[in-house]
């Protein structure tokens, strides 16, 4: 039988699963911290764990009729028009015991293509999809009982449902609908007029072969062209939307005709307020529509309490459609029928609520004054509000959905920080907003500390109780390292040290940009805090670190896909520091030409695509009169470049460095065959897994490549307080955040480094082979950006964080540190206190990000062998929390595979 | 008056079905789930869409497709779609 690697580390005395400061008990350790939701929460919780992810072509088809039908209208008044006409004709549908309602459509889970984005996928697999559909029958109850692995994932067709991209299922009466809906935009779309264009930057075809190689993982300019942003509620809490509706009628009348002075942009406000008149519209009416349903229901219910539940809900509703909210519970809803509406405007991962509970604040302080709320319903609102946003699902392509995001959402939910005066920002909502994080544990919205040292001790303990859930949230921000980011960023467009603290984070780990604005609520003045900048959801995303590196090692070459990716650099690489030069002049290529590429598609999406809603709440768009794509928000320098698996980069240098440069024991042509052989085990796809843990060593090659494996995999290894390495590291990151600034986005400003993964470590180390460091090819590279590679964190904590800070986090718009801690070492008060310094001591050295795992890998590892006892289980990927079953093997192997802290 | 159940009627055409997913939903006469798939029961009540519509023409060619005669335009419409919203919605 073939020896697994795992088996061959622990002979080596490195075991693939390493264990920091003692040995975990035998028997499964569970997390210390656990409460339960109220029950109509649970209710409505276990209605989503019984969902399967579902997609309709309501909204696609009311949009595209009504756009076909507006051919030669101006651009931004034509997509109102057909957004308007989609939103107004969403149904409505009402589940049982909400108090929060409405949603993307009109399924529990749903969601819907945008098929003007893009339509490639449909039209590449019509005859399968036509072919799934026809093949439908009758759907047996077996057939429609197959739970366990997946989730509520679709992963293939089954009964009358056919799966799209191994996520959504769509009733196989609606593909028909479907495809002539992609074919009417086929030529049309953001992707395909896009496409049309980069192809005119003369380096296109090293984009492609970037693309094909998985040097870079996806176009955001089609996939998700928003999101990883922070998003603003304040116009619609502030003046209710029949004020904001005469407001854009008053506005558009003052401006229009009127250039003033803006030759370029000044006529195109006519057209932005009366497209902001009809979207504002159109929603208006989609609140109403669940208004009318509320009736309906209240008016065929004979039980008295749910028929009171529908008459209130139905009251609430149509008070938000038109005015300024009276309660918490309004507050609440507007906010969550914003948000949904500004994710059915585009297709979006990671918008932001940002700091919630103090844009609630006014109405929680004054409901509680007035004794019209207590805790605990507040309490249950907010356990309502984490069932409605995990509902939320994402429909974007197969390797967005998949492979980058893992199907997480990313509605990051941030606490604490400072007021606009410089004083704690915490308050007795967010105290909630942690326990509902607990008592309702929920991927959605995950949670943020914005850490600052004026931040009370009561607060903070609070967050460690949450995170001894083991729910991978709150993750823990530095304060002061993201507003110096801030203010180096963004000084140049205005950015005052005030405006800074209004910051937040907008999907996994993004930095964004806020501003105050005075909120009134019967007569006493809020200054709350809000998104005023555009998505960091877009550039050049994702490069990935190794395998560039591989590349220069092979001359340009992808063994993989047979191409010849970038230019052959034909240099012999004698020295460590020409190699070095090499990676970071075919980094430079791949920037270069993504950026252009990238800058076209999202030319497109603006002149085509922009978007109305999401500008008009976003400051300064309404006082501007421009929206988006004309510079209408206050911080416009977004784009950012995004980079994957540095660590494996740092790693592997630090081993070519000793091992080929310094002590000579191996040549670069030695390394390079042991690269491709893959150190002596099968390839991934052989061994039919792109796990860590289930590669399997060769039987014809003998021990060949063992010596050479054993020095790659015990060359010095980033996270152990080793100066070797980190200097490595400290000199890429220094190299990296300045070079981003050589580079410049469609709006005329420049790029900045951006360091998380997502879930990109996954589908990123299938595409490339081993690597110097000992990882074997097709497997995962570690994750984040800070967190070693897994279980080569051998000398603690406090060691990892001296490699981590070695480098200016404030130079980056982030940087990402996961730790797995075993519950055992944090029992008690003590050990919420000990987890508290931890984290303080990582922050005080200026790092940006860390968050923990709370769990014992045993029982990791029994949910892998027995998913369908863990449907709820959650973990902390990278930046993000997802259920277990809902992530790919691999990735679950990586988490299984990083080390655990005994100690801490 | 009880209204006559079509012989091919599903849970999703019933307007007091409260659909959960592809594959189910909620009776909101019962309260139970229902697959969506499974015959309906003598509770049913027809859910506006348009194939259910005056205004609806089916497609000679194409299943599941046919045009709306509502709008001046007449365009192409999906026989499944719900059309509680519909401004123009007559039941056949």
């Amino acid at each position: 039988m073939a020896k697994k690697l795992a088996d061959i580390l622990d002979e080596k005395g490195m075991p693939i699963s390493f264990q920091y400061g003692g040995q975990s008990p035998e028997e499964p350790v569970d997390r210390e911290v656990k409460k339960s939701p109220t029950p109509r929460a649970k209710a409505l919780l276990d209605l989503y764990f019984d969902t399967y992810s579902s997609a309709t072509i309501e909204f696609p088809y009311w949009y595209t009729r009504r756009w076909e039908e507006l051919e030669g209208e101006v651009p931004i008044v034509r997509r109102a028009e057909a957004l308007k006409a989609a939103f107004s004709h969403l149904t409505p549908t009402i589940w049982p015991g909400e108090l929060l309602v409405m949603g993307k459509a009109h399924y529990y889970r749903g969601s819907f293509p945008m098929p003007w984005l893009s339509e490639g996928y449909f039209m590449a697999k019509e005859d399968e999809l036509y072919q799934a559909a026809l093949a439908r029958g009758a759907a047996s109850a077996d057939e429609v009982t197959k739970w366990g692995t997946g989730g509520g994932n679709v992963t293939k067709s089954f009964g009358n449902v056919v799966s799209i991209a191994g996520k959504f299922g769509i009733r196989q009466e609606e593909v028909p609908a479907l495809l002539k809906l992609a074919r009417a935009w086929v030529g049309k779309s953001v992707d395909d007029i896009g496409h049309k264009w980069e192809m005119k930057v003369p380096e296109y075809q090293v984009k492609e072969n970037i693309m094909r190689s998985v040097v870079c993982m996806f176009d955001s300019g089609f996939t998700l062209p928003q999101g990883r942003e922070v998003i603003n509620y304040y116009y619609p809490l502030q003046y209710g939307f029949d004020r904001l509706i005469e407001m854009a009628e008053e506005l558009r009348d003052k401006v229009a005709g009127k250039a003033d002075g803006d030759g370029v942009c000044g006529m195109d406000r006519l057209y932005f307020y009366e497209a902001v008149k009809l979207v504002l519209e159109g929603i208006q009416t989609w609140i109403l529509n669940y208004a009318k349903e509320a009736k309906r229901l209240a008016s065929v219910t004979e039980e008295p309490v749910q028929k009171k539940e529908y008459e209130e809900l139905a009251d609430r509703l149509e008070w938000i459609a038109h005015k300024q909210p009276r309660t918490f519970l309004e507050a609440l809803q507007l906010t969550y029928t914003i948000h949904i509406a500004v994710l059915n405007e585009d297709c979006i991962s990671g918008m932001s609520p940002g700091r919630i509970g103090q844009i609630l604040w006014p109405w929680f302080e004054q409901d509680m004054a007035a004794g019209r709320l207590d805790e605990k319903t507040a309490l249950e609102y907010l356990e309502l509000y984490r069932v409605k946003f995990t509902c939320i699902d994402c429909f974007a392509s197969m390797g967005v959905v998949g492979g980058v995001l893992s199907g997480n959402t990313f509605n990051h939910l941030c606490v604490g920080g400072l007021t606009k005066d410089g004083e704690s920002a915490a308050n007795d909502l967010e105290m909630l907003i942690l326990e509902a994080g607990i008592t309702c544990a929920t991927p959605q919205p995950t949670l943020g500390v914005l850490y600052d040292e004026k931040l009370p001790e009561a607060f903070l303990l609070k967050a460690i109780e949450c995170v001894k859930t083991g729910t991978g949230y709150p993750a823990w921000m530095n304060n002061q390292t993201a507003m110096n980011f801030l203010l180096r960023h963004y000084g140049p467009e205005g950015m005052t040290v005030e405006e800074a603290r209004a910051w937040s984070v907008g999907g996994c780990l993004e930095t964004s940009a806020g501003c105050w604005k005075e909120l009134t609520l019967n007569g006493k003045s809020y200054w709350v805090p809000g998104g005023c900048g555009q998505p960091t959801s877009v550039g050049v995303h994702f490069i990935s670190l190794p395998k560039i590196l591989e590349l220069v090692l092979f001359n340009g070459y992808d063994h993989r896909t047979k191409l010849q990716v970038f230019p052959a650099h034909n240099k012999k690489l004698e020295t460590y520091e020409e190699l070095f030069e090499q990676v970071k002049d075919y980094f430079a290529q791949a920037v270069d030409v993504l950026a252009k590429c990238n800058n076209i598609q999202h030319d497109i999406w603006r002149k085509q695509n922009m978007c109305v809603f999401n500008s008009m709440l976003k400051p300064d768009c309404l006082d501007k009169g421009l929206h988006i794509g004309q510079l209408g928000y206050r911080y416009n320098a977004t784009f950012n470049i995004e980079t994957e698996a540095n660590i494996n980069l740092v790693n592997s240098l630090a081993a070519l460095k000793k091992l080929v440069y310094e002590e000579k024991k191996y040549t670069l042509d030695q390394m390079r065959e042991a690269m491709l052989a893959n150190f002596g085990f099968k390839s991934a796809e052989e061994v039919g897994s792109f796990s860590l843990a289930s590669q399997e060593k060769r039987e014809d090659v003998g021990d060949k490549y063992d010596d050479i494996h054993a020095d790659c995999l015990k060359a010095p290894k980033y996270g152990n307080d080793d100066p070797y390495v980190d200097s490595i590291l400290a000199e890429w990151e220094d190299w990296f955040c300045r070079m981003c600034y050589d580079y410049e986005s469609l709006y005329g400003k420049p790029f900045y480094a951006c360091q998380i993964s997502v879930s990109t470590h996954g589908p990123m180390g299938a595409a490339t082979m081993a690597t110097p460091d000992g990882r074997l090819g097709g497997t995962t590279f570690a994750d984040g950006s800070m967190s070693a590679y897994p279980g080569t964190d051998r000398n603690g904590a406090y060691a990892l964080f001296t490699s981590a800070t070695v480098w200016d986090h404030s130079m980056s718009q982030n940087s990402q540190l996961n730790l797995k801690v075993h519950p055992s070492a944090i029992r008690g008060l003590e050990g919420s206190r000990k987890l508290l310094e931890l984290t303080r001591a990582y922050l005080r050295r200026g790092a940006f990000h860390i968050q923990y795992n709370v769990v014992d890998s045993k029982i990791l590892r029994d949910a892998q062998k027995n998913p369908e006892k863990y449907r709820d289980l959650m973990v902390r990927v990278a930046g993000f929390t997802q259920y277990w079953v809902e992530i790919g093997k691999a990735i679950q192997d990586e988490v299984i595979a990083r080390t655990e802290y005994l100690q801490v | 008056m009880a209204q006559v159940v079509k012989i091919d009627a599903k849970h999703m055409d019933c307007r007091n079905f409260c659909p959960v997913d592809v594959v189910k939903g909620i009776c909101r006469k019962s309260g139970s789930k229902v697959i969506i798939d499974s015959p309906v029961c003598p509770k049913f009540e027809q859910l506006p869409k348009c194939k259910n519509c005056a205004h609806y023409t089916p497609s000679p060619t194409e299943e599941h497709i046919g045009t709306c005669g509502a709008a001046e335009s007449k365009p192409w419409t999906p026989a499944e779609l719900i059309a509680v919203t519909c401004e123009n919605y007559q039941p056949a």
